[in-house]
């Protein structure tokens, strides 16, 4: 009871204060904002104080554009607005009064200059600000940035919020941040004795960020409890560092292995030695890229969207490229293996000859959807969502696949003729329509892969070339012609690739893996999982 | 066989006929301008533009009357990312096609190739890229940016503005980030920088996984000191990198990332919004506000019919080293090489941000540093710039055995490497 | 004796391009040294140093074609091996350099003295001297083919799976030559050579010289390669491309037979590459990409796998068409380089050469009034089990 009565007091006395000031700042604010438009970016720092000081909300909106880049000084009279882009003009909003101001060209208007000194400074402005807010998402934000720059002088407005939070979550990013702000306080000992305490339970880079710097600064008296709590979170640190190597294997496995399994179809169930298949890979980042301009144009609030319309359509492109490969040359050297590369290698240079004449060279923009976007944390993980997703996206294309082989009509037919052409061809198969199927799905299956790599990698005429020999080597070391071996392959050179490289350097640990790839042929010459049977050693 | 000769033979007379045909046709009445910039291959995502620029230069040029009355002509070849392929189109532009001089080159290697042949043939390269220095040649113009052009003012406006006490230096396995970092660690520990406060990291050329060392660098900057990452990833590298910073959410409040390979051209592959605030130094940004540079972005719109497509700083480098190789030649009141290399030193034409840069003896060229933050938009916002020009300095003089060399191609020095401590031309002496 | 010798191991192609090799090795220096450049028959010293560049690719192309072409052992990392005899000669040239780099310093390239390298490292040493350097232009190629060649048959790793590893291995040398730590220039190779064995390596005359080297190399190498696949083990050596486990079962040591070819080959890779340095003037890392590899299986089957004349006109044909296409179509030479390769892997899959030959002997055939018969028994038939 006495809680919520407190809770409702610092509420009331926050909304009066803010009525109060907010009426009677209301035209000393104009003046206040219009000097950030004139101000020396070494003098911001002392104007946003003042600003913050002012406590008015209306300086929420006018900091967060100041951040943003979105305040603008009219040049011929120097008053500062608020504005948002309209065409070829911009469209102002009073910063003091909040209403329109209409347009102007974007000559008249100046941008007012930030730079990452400002940035900070407007961050930890608005964590005041927004530390009572409504809204759960920008108390949190504030929160962070409470923990991120400590500053001694927030202390007991983390307090006072501290007691009025409900959030669990909010809550324990505000206690963490109260201890780091009160190392750096001048409270007394036994106080900074519970923050230091607390810090060691958690695992944060933030928490040993300030015991490092307050290690050098503390009283001899509390070394010895920061010297404890730094061996502490680094020993927690050392034991998350193994798990992160393994989640980054696993990472870049899932790259590994949807770049390869295109491959694991055409190069390993066909036998045809494909060197344009990194080009389909190409080919699917740039229908990526397709759909998102059309997207960006004519129907933005559906970007994100925009990889869930990518997928169906780079399978179908990639896959009718694939098609006509394999109708126009590749059926002409079926049982010349070893041909098929030439050919595959001269088409892999017509398309990316090609790419480059229509799409220019340089890179181009594919963006994340915001639920790709950004990272959470796990334990002592921090786990990136695009790569999340890929990871999940890869082992539901490999599901997919091992169905249609194993399980349906279509793969049993592409079986038996990979196993045997002419008996399959005798029990009435179409063989000529199966292989142009098969490569065709190897096809669609790489321009898959494609739209996941261009959410981490360069959308460029060279990105196929990037992966084509990783690609062949998942597949030799899995062993040709099975999709077991190929995602076992992918995942164990991903994760042994992602160990080495602590230790040797990222070049010298691609080098290690080569080698280990290499001594493993002569070990077992065909692959971690060989094919047995008479097929084989024909 | 007969047929092996006659198929030979056939074809040796095709080459012979084509090259005695371009020859032949190497007439006066125009002046010939060598293109050397790769179109296909690695490089091509970088160098295609280059071309673009220096086409639209030589139109331009051609608008307003060509050079000594008559028309210049663009001699394009494509050396395909392929460094001895580079060598060998660059003997083939200056014997076979006969140009005045090659306009060329991004990477330090291929760079590195075709030197030989233009001492060799006695022509002229304008090399266009920000590079590692340790090199000053008789017959090259460097208008790109030296590192004490690039790194060194980018170090010291972290240093002061940032103040940043722990460093880590980034970048991909080549010699340009190698001597940078060099230069800069010897640079940094002048300044009372403590060895353990930098971390060097070296990647492969167009590495993609950049999940452990961007986790690397976040460690390495919670030890409660203010961290910045200098970056000389190359161009391919950097996308993947950029995302991966952005995704694991490394704030340029935070750790701010300053890169000397990333311009505009690179940016316009980003969605820039999560990187506002990362820097990079050059010499030029395209949001340089002037009337000079409003009206070369206007042409290079118009040029290339896109109104999306970016300028960035070797753009500039060319427009300035085109515009003192017209100068210079104008002077001479000739082409021949030898008159055209005395003329240059000094020549001194308009660059896009306002000033006016200058040949110095050394072959490099006077330029003001801008240091800029990436914005929203994919365009850098300067928040920083050096007050005056500053010479690009060819010989290092943090690294102990470059520091005592200058180069001066006037006569009566005339040298590329001289050894003010031993009095000799030619490094140490022997 | 001799001429028997001669009479068995040739026959006549061989014989006239070889001819046709002394005759240009001796032809093309005199015509550009001795004649005006204006005279109509002169050669400019640009052609002279671009065709020996591409004898040396055909060098290679030869030595792809050894063990491809009459072995069945499909090498997709035959450029390390010409890349690691161009290091070697690069070394040489790079110590003749002596103290006229940059800085002045008489033992160290610039390379070691701007990366604060103080003493010049352990395998560097010896590369003074022309006769240690031309040794390990062999040496190291063929040695580090034996053992790659000695492990990968005695596991009997092979098809793909050998083409595979062979492209690991050049790919894991290209990592590792692009290292800095390496001392071998990293990324940026070696250049900016002087002299070879005191003449300067920019003059018409050395340049020449090179180019007549380069011819008469050739040359020797295709007697060289003739006589072995005219031999008996030349024949040993196509049964095993066609039926390895037969071969085997007949008792002849499989292995064995293919690490003599793939070792060969590959110095004989290593002394194109050695050739090659000095003409265009620069050996860095990027010979040892992969695609390169692979350039020069295409240069092979262009002309023709498994004829000894069809590497070296592919070599030439596929380099010239590039050379030609750059200049005149800068933005559009690959897709004539890309169309190249699918029309003659469709349209010719015996080569150029293979071919032609086929196509001569037909008509010789038809003339004397027999039935049309394949003229070259060691040209690759469509290999039906794989």
């Amino acid at each position: 009871m006495y809680r919520i009565l407190q809770i409702l007091f610092v509420a009331l006395c926050l909304v009066i204060s803010a009525h109060v000031v907010g009426s009677r700042a209301a035209e000393g604010l104009g003046p206040l904002i219009d000097q950030l438009g004139s101000a020396k970016l070494s003098d911001m720092d002392d104007h946003i104080t003042a600003l913050a000081k002012t406590g008015d909300a209306k300086v929420i909106p006018v900091l967060e554009a100041l951040g943003e880049g979105e305040l603008y000084q009219r040049k011929s009279d120097g008053k500062v607005f608020l504005v948002k882009a309209q065409g070829a003009d911009l469209l102002l909003v009073d910063p003091a009064t909040g209403a329109g101001a209409g347009a102007a060209p974007k000559a008249a208007m100046q941008k007012v200059k930030v730079n990452n000194a400002v940035r900070r400074a407007v961050r930890s402005a608005l964590g005041g600000l927004t530390l009572f807010s409504d809204d759960t998402r920008a108390r949190l934000k504030a929160a962070q940035s409470m923990l991120q720059t400590p500053n001694a002088d927030a202390l007991e407005a983390i307090e006072t919020a501290i007691a009025a939070e409900r959030d669990g979550a909010v809550r324990q990013v505000l206690d963490e941040a109260r201890a780091v702000t009160l190392l750096v306080s001048d409270r007394p000992e036994d106080q900074k004795r519970h923050a230091i305490a607390l810090l060691a339970e958690g695992n944060g880079r933030n928490g040993l960020a300030v015991l490092t710097s307050a290690l050098a600064t503390a009283d001899a008296s509390l070394k010895p409890d920061i010297e404890t709590a730094i061996a502490r979170i680094e020993q927690t640190q050392a034991f998350w560092n193994a798990g992160q190597n393994v989640w980054y294997g696993l990472s870049l496995g899932s790259v590994l292995l949807l770049a390869a399994i295109g491959l694991a179809i055409t190069f390993g169930v066909m036998g045809i030695i494909n060197m344009a298949h990194g080009e389909m890979v190409m080919l699917g980042a740039y229908t990526t890229f397709l759909v998102q301009e059309v997207i960006r144009s004519s129907y933005p609030q559906l970007f994100d969207w925009s990889l869930a319309i990518a997928l169906p359509l780079a399978f179908l492109v990639t896959g009718a490229v694939g098609l006509a490969i394999e109708r126009g040359v590749i059926r002409f050297l079926y049982g010349r293996p070893l041909e098929t590369l030439l050919a595959t290698w001269g088409i892999s240079l017509i398309l990316q000859q090609s790419v480059r004449s229509i799409f220019g060279p340089t890179n181009r923009e594919v963006g994340n959807p915001s639920w790709m976007s950004g990272a959470f944390e796990l334990g002592g993980l921090t786990i990136t969502w695009n790569r999340l997703w890929i990871i999940v996206f890869a082992l539901a294309v490999f599901a997919a696949l091992l169905f249609l082989l194993k399980r349906t009509s279509m793969g049993l037919k592409m079986r038996a003729v990979t196993q045997n052409r002419r008996i399959a061809s005798s029990m009435g198969i179409r063989t000529p329509w199966v292989d142009a199927l098969t490569f065709a799905l190897g096809s669609g299956i790489a321009g898959m892969a494609g739209v996941a790599l261009s959410q981490i990698d360069n959308v460029s005429p060279n990105l196929g070339q990037g992966y084509i020999i990783d690609s062949f080597m998942v597949v030799v070391f899995g062993g040709v012609g099975n999709l077991w071996g190929t995602l076992v392959g992918a995942f164990s050179l991903g994760i042994l690739n992602k160990f080495l490289e602590p230790y040797a350097g990222a070049v010298l640990g691609k080098i290690l893996v080569l080698v280990l790839i290499i001594l493993f042929i002569q070990k077992k010459p065909r692959g971690l999982f060989a094919l047995k049977g008479r097929a084989v050693e024909a | 066989m007969t047929i092996k000769t006659s198929v030979t033979g056939a074809f040796l007379a095709a080459i012979l006929s084509t090259t005695a045909f371009s020859g032949a046709f190497a007439a006066d009445d125009t002046i010939k301008v060598g293109i050397l910039h790769s179109l296909s291959g690695t490089m091509a995502i970088s160098e295609t533009t280059l071309k673009d620029a220096m086409l639209m230069l030589i139109d331009e040029q051609n608008k307003k009357g060509g050079l000594l009355g008559k028309k210049l002509e663009a001699v394009v070849v494509d050396p395909a990312s392929d460094w001895p392929l580079f060598a060998e189109k660059a003997r083939e532009l200056v014997s076979v096609d006969k140009v005045s001089a090659v306009f060329g080159c991004w990477t330090s290697v291929s760079r590195k190739s075709v030197l030989p042949v233009f001492e060799e043939l006695n022509s002229i390269l304008f090399y266009p890229v920000q590079y590692e220095g340790e090199e000053s040649q008789r017959n090259v113009f460097y208008t790109g940016a030296a590192p004490n052009q690039q790194a060194i003012p980018a170090v010291d406006y972290l240093m002061e503005n940032e103040s940043v006490e722990r460093w880590v230096l980034a970048g991909t396995d080549y010699v340009y980030p190698r001597t940078t970092n060099k230069i800069l660690e010897a640079y940094l520990i002048s300044k009372g920088v403590k060895p353990e406060d930098i971390m060097i990291n070296y990647t492969p050329f167009g590495h993609s996984d950049w999940q452990t060392i961007v986790s690397d660098i976040k460690k390495f900057g919670s030890a409660g000191k203010k961290t910045a990452v200098v970056s000389t990833i190359n161009g391919d590298a950097n996308v993947p990198f950029y995302k991966e910073l952005a995704n694991q959410g490394v704030k340029a409040e935070d750790i701010p990332v300053v890169a000397f390979s990333v311009g505009e051209e690179e940016l316009a592959g980003l969605d820039t919004t999560p990187l506002v605030g990362h820097l990079a130094a050059w010499n030029y940004f395209q949001s340089v506000d002037t009337p000079a540079n409003a009206e070369f972005i206007k042409t290079w719109k118009a040029y290339t019919k896109n109104d999306k497509r970016v300028t960035n700083d070797p753009m500039e480098a060319h427009y300035i080293g085109f515009n003192m190789w017209l100068k210079a030649v104008e002077k001479a009141g000739t082409t021949d090489t030898d008159a055209v290399l005395d003329a240059m030193i000094g020549v001194s034409v308009p660059n896009l941000s306002g000033g006016y840069s200058t040949m110095m003896p050394n072959h490099h060229i006077t330029k003001p540093v801008l240091i800029g933050e990436i914005q929203g938009d994919g365009q850098f916002e300067t928040v920083w710039e050096t007050p005056g020009l500053v010479v690009g300095d060819e010989w290092s003089d943090y690294l102990p055995d470059s520091k005592d060399l200058i180069s001066d191609w006037r006569a009566p020095m005339s040298c590329g490497n001289f050894n003010v401590a031993t009095g000799k031309c030619g490094g140490k002496g022997s | 004796m001799i001429t028997s010798f001669l009479m068995r191991s040739f026959d006549r192609s061989i014989l006239i391009a070889v001819a046709i090799l002394v005759g240009l090795a001796m032809l093309v220096p005199a015509l550009n040294l001795l004649t005006a450049p204006d005279h109509p028959l002169h050669v400019p010293t640009y052609l002279v140093s671009l065709f020996g560049k591409y004898l040396t690719y055909a060098l290679l192309a030869l030595a792809l074609d050894l063990v491809w072409g009459f072995c069945g052992i499909l090498s997709l990392g035959h450029a390390a091996f010409f890349a690691l005899g161009g290091y070697a000669m690069g070394m040489y040239l790079m110590r003749q350099i002596g103290a006229r780099g940059s800085y002045g310093n008489p033992l160290l390239p610039d390379f070691m003295v701007f990366l604060n390298w103080k003493e010049l490292p352990w395998f560097w040493h010896g590369f003074d001297m022309f006769w240690f350097a031309a040794l390990m232009v062999v040496l190291v190629p063929g040695l580090l083919a034996f053992v790659f060649g000695w492990f990968a048959f005695r596991s009997r790793v092979n098809g793909v799976y050998l083409s595979i590893i062979t492209q690991a291995m050049t790919y894991a040398l290209l990592l590792a030559f692009f290292r800095n730590d390496m001392g071998f220039g990293g990324n940026n190779g070696l250049t900016d050579f002087k002299d070879i064995l005191g003449f300067n390596i920019q003059a018409n005359g050395t340049r020449a010289a090179l180019f007549a080297a380069s011819a008469l190399m050739l040359a020797l190498c295709l007697i060289l390669t003739s006589a072995i696949v005219r031999s008996k083990y030349g024949k040993v050596l196509v049964a095993v491309r066609d039926a390895e486990s037969r071969t085997r079962f007949l008792g002849y040591r499989v292995e064995h037979i293919k690490l003599f070819a793939f070792t060969l080959s590959a110095m004989m890779a290593g002394i194109a590459g050695a050739l090659y340095v000095p003409q265009v003037g620069i050996i860095n890392p990027g010979e040892f990409e992969p695609g390169n590899s692979i350039e020069v299986v295409i240069w092979t089957a262009v002309g023709g796998r498994g004829t000894l004349i069809g590497p070296i006109v592919g070599a030439i044909l596929v380099n010239g068409g590039k050379s030609i296409f750059t200049a005149a179509f800068p933005e559009f030479w690959l897709f004539a380089l890309g169309g190249l390769f699918v029309l003659v892997t469709l349209f010719l899959p015996k080569g150029v050469v293979g071919t032609a030959g086929a196509y001569f002997a037909r008509r010789r055939a038809e003339l004397r009034g027999q039935a049309a018969e394949t003229p070259n028994n060691l040209a690759v038939e469509p290999m039906a089990a794989e």
